[in-house]
C-alpha cells in the first residue's frame, strides 16, 4: 500500500530506480517483474499524438489501488510487494505514465501478478486521458 | 441537505464545471434531476456514478456531505 500512487508528470527513470532499489531490500524475493505504459505517438485522423493529458480521481485512485493491491496479493501467494505509479497531467510521447513493479519468490507469480494489475488498473482506476495533437486540438480516449 | 458532486474527464469539459455544490437534495433521483436540468449535454455522454469513491448501482440513499462523483469510462494506463 501506498500514501500516493500518482505522480505529477512522466514517471521518470529516477522515480523507478527508487522503486527498485526498494525491492532490493526485499531479499526473499528472487523476481522482480515490471510493467513500464508509455504514451504512443498514435496517428488518428492524419494527426500525430504529441501528449497525454491524465487527470483522476485522487481520493478514488488512492482506495482503488489499494483495493488492487490487496485483490492481487490474495490471489498470488509467492509475491511480496505490488507498487504502482501513474502519471497525471502531461506526458508526452515516448514518456512513461505508469509503471508496476511486482516482486516475489519466483519468477512465474511476479510476471502473472504483474500482468493481472495492469489489467486490473486498466479496468478501475478512476483516471482519464486527453490526447493532444500537433495542432493543439485534443480527443478524449477511453480503455477499449 | 447538501451533496458536492464532481465531473470528471470529458464531463468536466462538457459541463465546465469540476466541483458543484448542491443545496436541498432530497435523494439521488433528485439530485440527477437537478443535474440533467444543469447540463443537459450530460446525456449523450457515458457514465458511472460514484458516491464516496463507491461505485454505486441503483438509487441508493443520500446523506449531506456526500460527494458524489460523475465519472466517464477510465482510460488509465
Amino acid at each position: 500500500m501506498s500514501d500516493n500512487y500518482l505522480i505529477g508528470g512522466p514517471v521518470t527513470s529516477a522515480v523507478i530506480n527508487t522503486f527498485i532499489e526498494k525491492m532490493a531490500k526485499e531479499t526473499a524475493s528472487g523476481g522482480h517483474s515490471i510493467f513500464l505504459g508509455q504514451v504512443r505517438a498514435d496517428e488518428i485522423n492524419g494527426k500525430i499524438v504529441m501528449a497525454i493529458e491524465y487527470s483522476a480521481y485522487e481520493s478514488m485512485v488512492k482506495a482503488e489501488a489499494d483495493k488492487i493491491i490487496e485483490t492481487v496479493l490474495a490471489e498470488y501467494d509467492d509475491v511480496k510487494s505490488v507498487r504502482i505509479i501513474h502519471s497525471t497531467g502531461e506526458v508526452r510521447a515516448g514518456e512513461i505514465s505508469l509503471a508496476i513493479l511486482v516482486s516475489a519468490c519466483h519468477r512465474q507469480q511476479a510476471m502473472q501478478a504483474c500482468t493481472k494489475t495492469v489489467e486490473l488498473i486498466k479496468e478501475r482506476l478512476p483516471v482519464w486521458k486527453k490526447e493532444i495533437f500537433e495542432d493543439e486540438s485534443h480527443a478524449w480516449r477511453e480503455n477499449k | 441537505m447538501e451533496v458536492k458532486v464532481l465531473f470528471f474527464g470529458v464531463l468536466a469539459e462538457v459541463t465546465g464545471t469540476a466541483i458543484k455544490y448542491y443545496l436541498n437534495v432530497n435523494n439521488m433521483s433528485d439530485l440527477r434531476f437537478r443535474i440533467s436540468d444543469d447540463f443537459p449535454e450530460i446525456v449523450h455522454y457515458n457514465y458511472r456514478i460514484a458516491i464516496n469513491n463507491q461505485i454505486i448501482d441503483g438509487e441508493p440513499p443520500l446523506k449531506s456531505g456526500d460527494e458524489v462523483a460523475f465519472l466517464p469510462p477510465f482510460a488509465g494506463g
